[in-house]
């Protein structure tokens, strides 16, 4: 974290209504409907979900971090704001964004070293030539307006640890809501303090039983749980009079209710992933390959 | 305002040049024979509307004269177009010669805080558009007076503690500013303070700056220029905080008041034995823990110098009187913790008592002034002399895990 978020430039340019999202994407889709028709894509969702595993598997070998990674996302998002995703090769554009947050998250890695771990999982996508990722680099930061720097929830989650005193249980797994976050629009959609918040509540709410490591994602932990919908009641309640459930949900009650945290937004956020959670079903990895693979290779060779 | 010429602070909205969009394009299509053309138009009404918004923001500025050339950096003139008496400086960033490296980390870092930085005492970053040879530009606040090194060393300037008074409270509060966006600088040195055409003092080469680490992660220590670097680093440590600026602030404070560098080392251990002799050893006594640092060079036990009191600062800077020695006595507290932070530091009775600090226009000015940018040709944290070459910057990537 850097600079304040209230005057970034994260909420100045970065920050937009549902309604303006779907614009934007509408506008990419009816400029180049043919390329829309032929190369059909998955949920951008589950794309999402592709490019995160592609994310984490690039960084394996170095040490990265988490937040580099999540920064990552977030400018695969506003790149693919300003351009068709059909009119790129994914597999650049994510290895760029993943060099560029690495520098920017003060982890940085060797260009060359980014572009042989790229080369070895993908070595008909990405060239030896590591100039390619030097000139995408820049095309990335002008596409973003050289607006660099991402406020992300998980500040915010450390620092209400100890005000809501939660438990390291409910804090790994309000970490990995986070992280599921990030393959929705969300960061494009809510400040980063909306989204600590709802992965707090939901990690109080829909506590899982029995609790344990959550492995990065909070997916298979949740799902079945959420659900069931006894939550989303509980959810319900939380916008109703306080003074029922249990003490500790009592208690996060009261503070919302005291914080002025726009809790219409904290519901919605959680709507969001709850459908994150049941589109996830119909991941394919395989699938998700395929296409982009398709997209990329027969552009080169059709046109 | 210095040359301030435009109603939005902000920096406005800034495309890629075609040009790298096509060669990414083009990447997609690594392979590609014949389709290239085609992919060409598509992409080209494409990028229409985002490639005249950076044509008008290119548009709005006229490069003239160059005024530096650095490692990763050319420094022009420029001026509105529509106004030719409002200047600006035109940072040309050279990617194209950094490609093979991808752009360097001080590129990133001067963009990447500037963009969000806005303060009178912090240069401001007006716009930034790229060009058709792929050079991101960055449009600064163009600043004429020189910098504060220059009237230090202008032995024909005379200035006394008023001056030095309101070019320290210009300094804190850029750096106050800094620390409260969670922004640490390392780099501040009167070379770095540059002087506006109505004698504000704006912190400028954001190139070494980053975000607080987030609690327990490492940063490098390879930070700072030698003279105004803090014991913490010297000895190696790895997690810091605001306290490495304000002990940089205490030695540009010194160097005001004496006119020459304060503590002026030659290697890094010398500039430890410098620091020792000048305010006392460093023992587990006056600062718990100092011994566990990585680089921490245990003294000689015979010659043990105690920590200097309050009469040595007024002894050694009897111009800054009573009051203003106690404020340098505590910016350069050896131990971080206690050091005065920035705010602190503003909180300190010095800056309202008698005398009050110069109004800016009445603040010594050098008369035939260093244009901006002319010492581009060292890298942030060098001193300006062979003999360090090289002394401050490694940014090796070993070091930042």
């Amino acid at each position: 974290m850097a600079a304040n978020y209230w005057a970034s430039t994260q909420r100045r340019h970065w920050l937009f209504s549902r309604e303006a999202l779907t614009d934007v994407r509408e506008r990419l889709r009816e400029k180049d409907k043919v390329t829309h028709s032929q190369f059909p894509l998955p949920d951008q969702r589950l794309l999402n979900i592709y490019f995160n595993q592609q994310l984490i598997k690039l960084g394996k070998r170095m040490t990265t971090r988490q937040q580099a990674i999540a920064t990552a996302q977030v400018y695969l998002k506003r790149f693919y704001t300003k351009n068709e995703i059909r009119q790129t090769n994914p597999y650049l554009v994510l290895t760029t964004a993943f060099y560029l947050a690495c520098k920017m998250e003060e982890c940085p890695q060797h260009i060359r070293f980014v572009v042989g771990e790229a080369r070895g999982l993908w070595p008909d996508f990405i060239t030896p030539d590591v100039a390619k990722l030097g000139e995408c680099e820049f095309a990335l930061i002008s596409e973003m307006h050289s607006q660099l720097i991402v406020h992300h929830p998980y500040r915010t989650l450390s620092e209400l640890q100890t005000e809501l005193a939660l438990t390291s249980d409910e804090v790994a797994l309000a970490w990995s809501v986070i992280n599921d976050h990030y393959l929705t629009d969300l960061p494009l959609l809510h400040p980063p303090h909306v989204i600590a918040i709802m992965a707090i509540i939901v990690a109080v709410v829909f506590k899982p039983s029995p609790p344990g490591a959550y492995l990065g994602s909070a997916q298979t932990a949740l799902a079945s749980t959420m659900r069931e919908g006894q939550g989303m009641n509980m959810l319900a309640a939380l916008t109703d009079k306080p003074g029922s459930g249990p003490p500790k949900i009592q208690k996060l009650v009261a503070w919302l209710a005291e914080s002025e945290v726009d809790i219409k937004a904290v519901i919605e956020c959680t709507q969001e992933l709850l459908s994150l959670y049941e589109v996830w079903e119909q991941y394919s990895e395989k699938h998700c390959k395929e296409l982009i693979g398709r997209m990329v290779k027969s552009k080169n060779l059709d046109k | 305002m210095a040359v301030s010429p435009f109603a939005s602070r902000s920096p406005s909205l800034t495309v890629s040049s075609p040009n790298a969009a096509l060669r990414l394009r083009a990447a997609a299509a690594q392979n590609a024979s014949g389709p290239v053309a085609t992919a060409k138009s598509v992409y080209s009404a494409d990028r229409e509307l985002t490639e005249q918004l950076n044509d008008d923001v290119r548009q709005k500025y006229v490069k003239d004269k160059r005024l530096g050339e650095g490692t990763y950096a050319i420094v022009y003139l420029g001026y509105l177009r529509d106004n030719p008496s409002s200047y600006v400086a035109i940072k040309k960033i050279k990617v194209n010669a950094e490609y093979k490296d991808g752009l360097t980390m001080d590129a990133i870092r001067e963009v990447k805080y500037l963009q969000e930085l806005s303060h009178p005492n912090v240069i401001a970053l007006h716009d930034v558009f790229s060009s058709k040879d792929q050079n991101l530009n960055l449009v600064l606040e163009f600043l004429p007076r020189g910098d504060l090194e220059m009237l230090i060393k202008d032995t024909a300037i005379h200035y006394g503690a008023a001056d030095v008074k309101a070019w320290m409270g210009m300094l804190a509060r850029g750096v106050w500013f800094c620390h409260e966006n969670f922004v640490l600088h390392r780099d501040i040195k009167p070379n770095n303070l540059l002087i506006a055409s109505d004698g504000e003092v704006k912190l400028a080469d954001f190139g070494l700056a980053r975000s607080f680490a987030d609690p327990y992660l490492n940063m490098t220590h390879q930070v700072i220029t030698r003279w105004y670097r803090p014991p913490e680093l010297l000895y190696g440590a790895r997690q810091y905080s605001g306290a490495v600026d304000v002990w940089s602030m205490g030695m540009v404070f010194a160097e005001l008041l004496l006119r020459i560098p304060f503590v002026a080392g030659n290697t890094d251990v010398d500039q430890i034995t410098k620091i020792c002799e000048a305010f006392g050893t460093p023992t587990e006594e006056n600062w718990p823990g100092v011994t566990e640092l990585p680089n921490y060079i245990p003294p000689d036990n015979n010659h043990l110098i105690p920590l200097q009191g309050r009469e040595f600062f007024l002894r050694q800077f009897p111009t800054a009187g009573p009051v203003g020695a106690d404020l340098l006595m505590s910016m350069c507290a050896l131990d971080p913790r206690k050091r005065s932070t920035a705010v602190q530091a503003l909180r300190h009775a010095w800056w309202t008592i008698e005398p009050r600090p110069t109004k800016n226009e009445d603040l010594p000015q050098k008369s035939g002034a260093k244009k901006m940018g002319e010492d581009l040709g060292r890298r942030g944290g060098e001193i300006d002399d062979g003999m360090f070459k090289n002394a401050a910057r490694q940014l090796d990537f070993g070091a930042m895990k």
